[in-house]
């Protein structure tokens, strides 16, 4: 079976200070970790375990500057066979639709029976480049997978739906699955795969092998900003009906009924 | 003027929330641009459906099919193509629910429709569509502009927009569906109840979290029903798990889980740094502890200083009255 | 399936690139296995005195398989830098600092305990592991008039991360400045330009990460020109001393040193009594890495009436770690794997009502875990102590 992975490099910001920088239009990086986006960690694992079951390659692709490339290495000494890297620095602002255009451009020419892509990029949040390649490939997808079994010809994904349902599918290969955190748990490299993965090459595809005038983009950002924040530790006095009373207009007025 | 449009969104029968919010903003668009909201409803049967969502929009456009019972993307592509391409509407409104997740993008790409998912808030402007989204794990605020164009696919985070009460003059009207079996690469089977042991705390809107002021294990029922009542999910710090009254994977902490609810309500915890790192992400805390100088009180936005098995028991009420009088 | 072990020569070069050369020295004698706390848990074996030799051969963390590999990560990331074993090595070999090379390596490969990729990206971008915002470094010294250092004080007080923003921990930062003060020390503290000092970041690997602690630091320190520094931490105290290479012209004490100093030259005289037993845990970082025993001892022996009390056996250089070192403070091992409990039942046997700590690290594991176990012994830092027994 040959299969492929999407991976995206993104700065780890649920724990850390963010901060934008002078351009108004991006973060100040210098103080940031940077690490595979944490969903796609869990779609590269979905990958290598299918991978290690039915035998076959995995292929690991990012749309990223050089820096991506070290991200996939890592996906290398985790179990992946090949990595591509496509410039981003050769196509401008990115957005969910470009991205997806300059992954389809690269996949259209490779075997493919599945595709695993993370559900969400924890940088721009957008969700939507796993669905939007599939559509531009052709294929069929689910999205917010948190299984997969797969028997004879059927491939059985379950989605998550809100308020803990799921939704359960019968699909054929090939096809393209966005991978929901916590479906697995994602390996750890060994060092004998991190020496390999040190020496692996590292393909890298740019503008003169995809033509940047058929790539458009659908969306571009005009600002950043930060959002208003609201006070904190108001000590809620009065008798328990009182302080009731005041703890159901907070949560009214959250929108959270 | 071309119209708004928004997908009613609807599960085992039943219209969901998201709908109410899309028809709202949907209504704020129209408003502004001067034109009609129409909602459409794919469903089988659809008259409970356009009944609830009666007087909420200038005209509903209903298809009803078998094939619409379940949501399942690839049908609900074709038929709103079909829809599109004869309506044009300027807008199209979709929940950036797990449904309008698996729909929205595939149908923009395929279309040729620019679409922006997950946003906060959208408003036009000149002929362009500015959207507000959240990026960044939450930490800031973006304003992106779509390109310019007849028509725009837009998924709308939920909780965003509040519902209102209105009566609109509604006009029905049927449509044959384009679509009428299920297509063989990807087939709904079934829905499943996920197993109580899997719920996944990072996922909630809303955590209810208890710690060893609780006590004794026969006071969890108590708080687990709170939970259950408003919506929200049951974790811990991890003296309760270390006791071994709830599983590993409800603790919230530098070595439990991240969490970052819209409100989380922090029952006898005292606030240790490891338990804080796991929960300041919370866009409201409250905290209810019986010590005013429990350090949790640094991080809360509301802080209760009560015994909490007073407090539980009235806050239960509460939510629960403004609930029905929402219901 | 582990088989017969297949050497790597390339593993062991990089592990000895990345800083482990000490494995050359080990002869497996085993003495290391026999010194860990960890083996004083009943069925864990820790086999230490294995790593060197695998590390020779380039067979550790060497698998291919998912599960051989997360439990060989696992090991390689238990030590917890006490150096117990150091201090039985009959070759000298400093196996924390090995294992750290093997760390080094795998964290650039985002192969390490999740529970660490918080703490660090935390302290990386706010330069403290509980993420809080530098603003705020100094709040904790707001109401006791303390400046802030602009050269014409003689000393820095680096509080560190922890009691510079633990409601728990911020008395401690409290009593010492006000030690400091009556004693008539002239200090003032560097507040939102500190940084972590990054001992802990380094001690996982994370050296990127250290680096940029190291840097900042030192930046600041030479802005300020500062030449004497007085921490709370001994993990600070013992990093500056060690790793920051521009601080060698910079005296760095711990706090019990100076106290010591002031009760030597009579500038604190404890009066009012203190009349409990009290225990004295030995930090492993202030103990036996950086060998200050009796200073503390005498600081406690000074107070009227404090009826002071050794662990048995388990004292000095052979005090048994409470499992906070290399970022324990942010592991999580299941309950019947935490070295706290160990030295609990040890501190619980002397009868003592307070147990007297010299790290922030080892006050918050104790109190933490005497709670979980229903110790009523008082957890206090040495300077908290000597704060109560001043007179007026
Ligand atoms: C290595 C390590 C990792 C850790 N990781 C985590 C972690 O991931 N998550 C975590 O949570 N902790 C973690 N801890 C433990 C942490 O240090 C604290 O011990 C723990 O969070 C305390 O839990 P608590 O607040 O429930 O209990 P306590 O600190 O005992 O607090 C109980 C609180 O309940 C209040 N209370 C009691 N009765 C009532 C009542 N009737 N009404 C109202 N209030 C009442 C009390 O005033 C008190 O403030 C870790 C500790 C270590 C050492
Ligand atoms: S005590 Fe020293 S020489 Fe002996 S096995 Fe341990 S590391 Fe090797
Ligand atoms: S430093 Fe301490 S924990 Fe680490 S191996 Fe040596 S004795 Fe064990």
């Amino acid at each position: 079976m040959d299969i492929i992975a999407c991976i995206k490099r993104v700065p780890q910001t649920a724990e850390a200070d963010v901060k934008i920088d002078s351009s108004g239009k991006d973060i100040v990086k210098d103080r940031l970790q940077f690490d595979m986006n944490e969903s796609d960690t869990y779609a590269l694992e979905e990958a290598i375990l299918l991978k290690e079951k039915f035998s076959g390659s995995l292929t690991v692709i990012s749309v990223g500057t050089f820096d991506a490339e070290d991200t996939l290495r890592i996906a290398l000494a985790k179990g992946a066979d090949n990595a591509i890297r496509i410039k981003a620095e050769d196509f401008g602002e990115l957005d969910g639709y470009k991205t997806a255009q300059l992954l389809k451009a690269v996949i259209k020419d490779l075997k493919h029976d599945a595709i695993f892509t993370g559900c969400i990029a924890t940088d721009d949040y957008y969700s939507q480049v796993g669905v939007t390649l599939a559509e531009l490939l052709g294929m069929p997808h689910a999205s917010l997978v948190t299984k997969i079994e797969i028997d004879g010809n059927t491939v059985h994904a379950y989605r998550e739906l809100e308020g803990g349902l799921l939704e359960h599918l019968a699909m054929s290969l090939p096809a393209l699955f966005t991978i929901q955190t916590g479906i697995n748990e994602p390996r750890y490299a060994s060092l004998i795969a991190i020496r390999r993965a040190a020496k692996k090459e590292i393909k890298v595809i740019g503008k003169e092998e995809i033509n940047a005038e058929d790539i458009v983009s659908f969306s571009s950002l005009e600002k950043l900003f930060t959002p208003p924040v609201g006070e904190r530790a108001e000590i809620l006095s009065g008798t328990l009906d009182e302080i009731g009373t005041r703890v159901q207009g907070i949560v009214k007025e959250k929108g959270l009924l | 003027m071309a119209e708004i449009f928004a997908l009613v969104e609807h599960r085992q029968g039943a219209v969901r929330d998201i709908t109410y919010e899309l028809l709202t903003c949907g209504r704020k668009l129209a408003t502004a641009q001067n034109t009609k909201l129409t909602a459409l409803v794919f469903a089988s049967p659809a008259d409970k459906i356009v009944e609830s969502i009666q007087e909420r929009a200038d005209r509903i456009i209903v298809m009803e099919h078998g094939v619409f019972e379940n949501f399942n993307a690839e049908i609900y592509q074709l038929a709103l193509r079909d829809i599109l391409e004869k309506e044009k509407p300027h807008v199209t409104l979709i929940g950036h629910t797990a449904f309008g997740y698996d729909l929205c993008p595939a149908l923009g790409a395929e279309m040729g429709i620019p679409f922006a998912t997950d946003c906060l808030d959208i408003e036009f402007t000149g002929s362009r569509l500015r959207v507000t989204r959240s990026v960044y794990d939450g930490k800031l605020d973006a304003h992106v502009l779509l390109k310019e164009h007849t028509s725009y696919l837009v998924t709308l985070r939920s909780g965003c927009f509040t519902p209102e009460e209105v009566s609109l003059a509604t006009e029905v009207v049927k449509q044959e569906s384009p679509v009428t079996e299920q297509p063989e690469y990807r087939k709904f089977v079934d829905y499943i109840e996920a197993a109580v042991g899997e719920v996944d705390i990072t996922k909630a809107d809303i955590i209810v979290s208890v710690g060893r002021g609780i006590k004794e294990q026969a006071n969890l029922p108590v708080m687990e029903e709170f939970a259950t009542a408003i919506g929200g999910v049951l974790s811990c710090s991890r003296p309760v798990v270390d006791a071994g009254w709830l599983p590993k994977d409800r603790q919230v902490g530098s070595s439990g889980k991240t969490v970052k609810p819209k409100l989380y309500i922090a029952l006898g915890i005292s606030g240790a740094f490891q338990h804080i790192v796991g929960m300041k992400g919370a866009d409201t805390i409250i905290a209810v502890n019986k010590d005013p100088n429990a350090p949790i009180f640094n991080e809360a936005d509301y802080g209760i200083v009560e015994d909490l098995f007073k407090v539980v028991p009235v806050l239960k009420e509460k939510i629960l009255d403004a609930k029905k009088l929402k219901g | 399936m582990r088989g017969i072990i297949n050497i790597n020569p390339e593993i062991r070069d990089a592990i000895l690139e990345s800083g482990g050369d000490d494995a050359i020295k080990c002869y497996s004698c085993g003495r290391c296995m026999a010194a860990c706390p960890w083996n004083l848990i009943d069925d864990l074996d820790y086999t230490t005195y294995r790593f060197c030799q695998r590390i020779k051969l380039g067979a550790i963390v060497d698998s291919e398989a998912k599960e051989d590999i997360a439990a060989d990560t696992d090991e390689v990331f238990r030590c917890i830098g006490c150096d117990s074993c150091r201090h039985e090595c009959p070759r000298g070999v400093n196996l924390s600092d090995v294992l750290r090379a093997v760390r080094r390596i795998l964290v650039d490969y985002d192969s390490y305990p999740a529970e660490l990729k918080g703490v660090i990206s935390r302290l990386y971008s706010s330069g403290n592991p509980l993420g809080e915002s530098s603003a705020k470094r100094a709040d904790w010294a707001k109401d006791l008039g303390i400046p802030h250092f602009d050269g014409t004080q003689e000393f820095v007080y680096f509080p560190c991360c922890l009691p510079a923003y633990d409601a728990r921990l911020k008395l401690v930062a409290e009593a010492t400045a006000s030690l400091l003060t009556k004693a008539g020390i002239s200090f003032g503290i560097i507040g939102e330009e500190e940084f972590c000092c990054g001992e802990a970041v380094r001690r996982v690997g994370a050296e990127k990460v250290f680096q940029s602690a190291v840097n900042n630091n030192t930046r600041v320190f030479q802005k300020f020109n500062v030449k004497n520094v007085i921490t709370t931490s001994p993990h600070c105290f013992k990093t500056f001393q060690t790793d920051y290479p521009a601080f060698s012209d910079i005296q760095i004490m711990h706090v019990v040193q100076v106290l010591h100093q002031c009760l030597a030259d009579g500038k604190l005289k404890p009066e009012r009594p203190f009349k409990k037993k009290v225990v004295y845990h030995d930090p492993c970082t202030l103990g036996r890495q950086m060998g200050i025993y009796d200073q503390p001892r005498e600081l406690l022996q000074s107070i009227p009436e404090l009826n002071l009390v050794e662990v048995p056996v388990f004292n000095r250089e052979f005090s048994v770690c409470c499992g906070a070192g290399a970022m324990g403070l942010w592991r999580d091992w299941p309950q019947d794997q935490r070295l706290v409990k160990i030295r609990t039942e040890q501190i619980f046997a002397t009868g003592a009502d307070v147990l007297c700590v010299a790290c922030p690290y080892c006050l918050q594991m104790f109190e933490e875990n005497f709670k979980s176990m229903n110790v009523d012994i008082e957890v206090m830092d040495i300077s908290e102590i000597l704060f109560s027994s001043l007179g007026q």
